[in-house]
């Protein structure tokens, strides 16, 4: 019987159903939407189906998902732009989505006025790996590989502009390498084509790293997730880190009263330190890494300039 | 080996696990059936209720509301001509003309019989063959993508039905659509024509729902008949599918499970490549074609058993790499990890037992999914018998609400609207739609396969494609022998029903798996429009 108490209950939170005491005059007074600009089975999915899994217990209202994918994540975007800045609609988007879009094309919204960020509740670093048996042990004998022979390394990444480009792009500009770019159609195929060798090296999240046969070779960012390789910052490309890793935000349609983005900005904290959430993401391989909403905000705008200078390099 | 596969058995044979299936499988027909919500988005919804259940009963949940869904889109498909995926699109090519004889309900049982045929028998053969699946996925890459896409194309074209120039033309219409919006490679904006709307590009749900069933609802309207059905049968369902029916069709699925299981090691467009490429076999085996496209039970069974042939293989990459090759498998793989299992060649050596437990609930999920779907296709075979003043705005609403529902975007009505006006004015001009479906889905993966190709060459593409992908020249010289081959055998067969209708000897009925029976002849060609 308990089983299905609990399937119901989980069932019940997810289509809005759980009801909830909440007076008249408190914030939120009906369910959250938020808006993934991404498809459904993605790290986003996965990730947002845990938060708002928890989240609806501290706010006392359902968050419900909507997956709203489409011309690589503005259809989301700008539907979110144009929702009303009531604090119920919210979205679950990346620093890539968020910061880089503007210069690479055209957008119907300006992220930097049109929003305001309610949290970063984690980050993803990407990982260059390369196969268990490749010719390179190191990062090193990849970047004098690849500077001996201009185009002969293959990269493949995950899509344009997207959370394995970024960084290597970065990167391969910081050791002036020119590898001859690939895209697939996501994290996976991208693995796959590693591992059948059709492709030199690429990135992968932590979370997909083990038990694969993959020689991870420099992790992107300040610490490394992976005991015994080197970070970014270790062999001083700082620069790419802040750039380079994925930042998962939620943000908020610019306009929201200051009393309810702070009720917002409360909830992602008492997230964090819920036990429950913890577990799920200790399970699924992501951090939680929270930084704080107003913190974050400063950090969206150093990203916008150096993603322009990025953007204009290539 | 053996103690593995009894501890599995053992693992899997309890009340809770068999149940959640249960409930997975009718809660993804349900969701499957209704136009715009996929299954994907059904299993999404639902994952986190595995993350609070032992993995042994969340997990076989799962890949019941995986199962279901798949099926369930063949549902609306055969009754009232929506394909909700694309994987559906060839199931409405015999399924609603069954339907308008007064048989939906031997097609939709045909349906589900050939589903879970066929998703048994790929599912079975995976588990034997596993390993030997994961090393050909991985001699799989954009090249030999593209020369399979390529092959696939040509075999649909010389089998189908029609003028062909005519078939060629909604092609090329239907890869120029596709080709709006953003060049995969370069992710440059194209043919928009200075919409921004038009940057985004055209998705597959409006297209096909505008497609096939604006113009259904269009004709619907304009008969006179208050009824959906035409035939004057007192149960406008019919009557139930009969064992005779099904070992009729026995080759039929077999041959599409295989073509299914075979393409299944495609990642992304399988399904609906084997979906088309089981039923272009089908009649192309067939001793009278033209029967195809009329309300042949066979031209059900050979796209629904061959899409679903395809889900056994599509675990393997899961399952040995612990890479999902699309959407659906990623959400597989997050139940996995939030259980704390990573999938990979690792679990299968330190959680054998609950490996092959799971994969054994693929086989129990497709018995209990036969059992399911027995009890409630009659139920769903009988909503074309409601009024016609009522079915049509129930059609109406499911068109529309699905198309917004899918992802809440208002300009994919105007697309849904606009392909509705194409799709009726292509009936009215005999043009078949179909071809330029096949144009749209199978375009983008194409072009993008060729452009990897490329990349994947630095420059030398014929020589890259030579001395290194052996499989994709293979397949290369394989599409116009397969080519000549199909066409020879058209020409004798052609040949031979020339020579029979002219001694006019009908009383040999055909051995083959393509008998229905009498009234299978009725003339349909009114309300089938272009197909026929």
């Amino acid at each position: 019987m308990r089983l299905l108490e609990t399937t119901f209950v989980a069932l019940a939170a997810m289509v809005g159903l759980a009801a909830t005491p909440a007076t008249a005059q408190t914030f939120p007074e009906r369910p959250i939407t938020m808006i993934i600009p991404l498809g459904a089975g993605g790290s986003h999915d996965l990730n947002a189906r845990v938060i708002t899994s928890v989240l609806p217990g501290i706010l006392g209202q359902p968050v419900v998902v909507q997956l709203m994918p489409g011309a690589g994540g503005q259809t989301g975007t700008a539907a979110a732009a144009q929702a009303p800045a009531d604090g119920h609609t919210l979205i679950f988007t990346h620093n890539f989505i968020d910061q880089l879009q503007q210069f690479v094309t055209d957008l119907p919204y300006e992220p930097n006025e049109d929003f305001v960020s309610v949290a970063r509740p984690n980050t993803a670093q990407p990982i260059l790996v390369v196969r268990g048996d490749s010719p390179f042990a190191t990062f090193e004998d990849l970047v004098a590989h690849g500077r001996e022979n201009p185009g002969d390394l293959r990269f493949g990444h995950s899509g344009n502009w997207g959370a394995f480009m970024v960084p290597g792009l970065a990167l391969m500009q910081a050791v002036e390498v020119q590898p001859t770019l690939i895209p697939y159609q996501g994290g996976g195929p991208v693995i796959q084509a590693l591992l059948a060798g059709d492709i030199d090296f690429t990135f992968a999240f932590p979370s997909v790293l083990s038990g694969q046969d993959l020689r991870p070779l420099l992790a992107v960012g300040e610490t490394s997730p992976v005991e015994g390789v080197p970070t970014t910052d270790e062999l001083g490309y700082g620069d790419v880190s802040e750039i380079g890793i994925m930042h998962r935000v939620v943000l908020a349609p610019a306009g929201v009263p200051e009393d309810r983005l702070a009720v917002l900005r409360d909830a992602f904290s008492k997230l964090d330190e819920d036990p429950t959430y913890q577990t799920l993401m200790e399970r699924l391989g992501e951090n939680t890494d929270l930084m704080g909403g107003a913190e974050y905000d400063e950090v969206r705008g150093r990203q916008a300039e150096r993603y322009r200078a990025l953007v204009d390099s290539f | 080996m053996l103690d593995t596969l009894l501890a599995a058995t053992e693992l899997l044979l309890r009340l809770d696990v068999l149940l959640m299936i249960c409930g997975g499988l009718v809660l993804g027909m349900l969701v499957g059936a209704l136009p715009g919500f996929t299954t994907v988005m059904a299993m999404a919804i639902v994952l986190p209720i595995s993350f609070f259940l032992e993995p042994i009963v969340g997990i076989p949940f799962l890949i019941g509301v995986y199962k279901g869904g798949i099926f369930g889109g063949s549902i609306p498909a055969i009754l009232v001509n929506i394909p909700g995926t694309g994987a559906s699109v060839a199931t409405t090519f015999d399924g609603p003309a069954l339907t308008r004889k007064g048989q939906s309900r031997k097609a939709l049982e045909m349906a589900l019989v050939a589903s879970a045929v066929g998703d048994f028998l790929s599912s079975f053969a995976t588990i034997l063959v596993i390993g030997a699946i994961a090393a050909i996925a991985l001699l799989i890459g954009p090249p030999e993508v593209a020369a399979i896409l390529l092959l696939s194309l040509l075999v649909i074209a010389v089998t189908a039905s029609g003028s062909p120039i005519k078939g060629l033309v909604m092609l090329l219409v239907g890869a120029f659509l596709a080709m709006i919006g953003q060049d995969p490679i370069g992710a440059l904006a194209r043919f928009d024509f200075g919409f921004h709307q038009l940057q985004a590009g055209i998705d597959l749900l409006p297209l096909i729902i505008g497609l096939f069933a604006i113009p259904e609802i269009l004709l619907a309207l304009e008969s006179r008949k208050a009824s959906f059905v035409e035939a004057r049968q007192t149960r406008a369902e019919g009557d139930p599918l009969t064992w005779r029916e099904i070992t009729a069709s026995r080759r039929t699925i077999l041959r599409s499970t295989l073509i299914g299981g075979t393409i299944g090691m495609i990642p992304g467009v399988g399904q609906v490549v084997a979906a088309f490429m089981g039923y272009s076999a089908a009649r192309n085996a067939a001793k009278d074609p033209s029967r195809y496209g009329k309300g042949e039970l066979d031209g059900v069974a050979a796209p629904e058993a061959a899409n679903n042939a395809v889900n056994g293989p599509t675990m393997v990459p899961l399952l040995t790499l612990g890479i999902p090759g699309d959407n659906i498998t990623a959400i597989l793989l997050g139940a996995f990890v939030a259980q704390g299992l990573r999938p990979g060649p690792q679990l299968f050596e330190e959680q054998g037992v609950l490996v092959y437990a799971i994969l054994g609930s693929m086989l129990i999920a497709c018995v209990l999914m036969l059992l399911i779907g027995w009890v409630l296709m009659p139920l769903f075979a009988r909503i074309v018998s409601i009024d016609k003043a009522y079915l049509v705005p129930l059609m109406l609403l499911f068109a529309v609400g699905g198309t917004y529902v899918y992802r809440s975007n208002p300009m994919d009505l105007w697309f849904m609207i606009g392909f509705g006006v194409v799709g009726y004015v292509a009936r009215k001009l005999a043009f078949d739609v179909s071809p330029l479906v096949m144009g749209f889905i199978l375009t983008p993966p194409l072009e993008y396969a060729v452009g990897q190709t490329v990349l994947l060459a630095r420059g030398d593409v014929a020589g890259y494609l030579v001395g290194e992908r052996p499989i994709t020249i293979a397949v290369l010289l394989l599409a116009p022998l397969l080519t000549a081959w199909i066409l020879v055998r058209q020409h004798r067969r052609m040949r031979a029903l020339g020579r029979e209708s002219a001694s006019k000897v009908d009383a040999n009925a055909p051995q083959e798996g393509t008998e229905t029976d009498g009234n299978a002849r009725v003339d349909l060609n009114r309300s089938t429009g272009g197909q026929g």
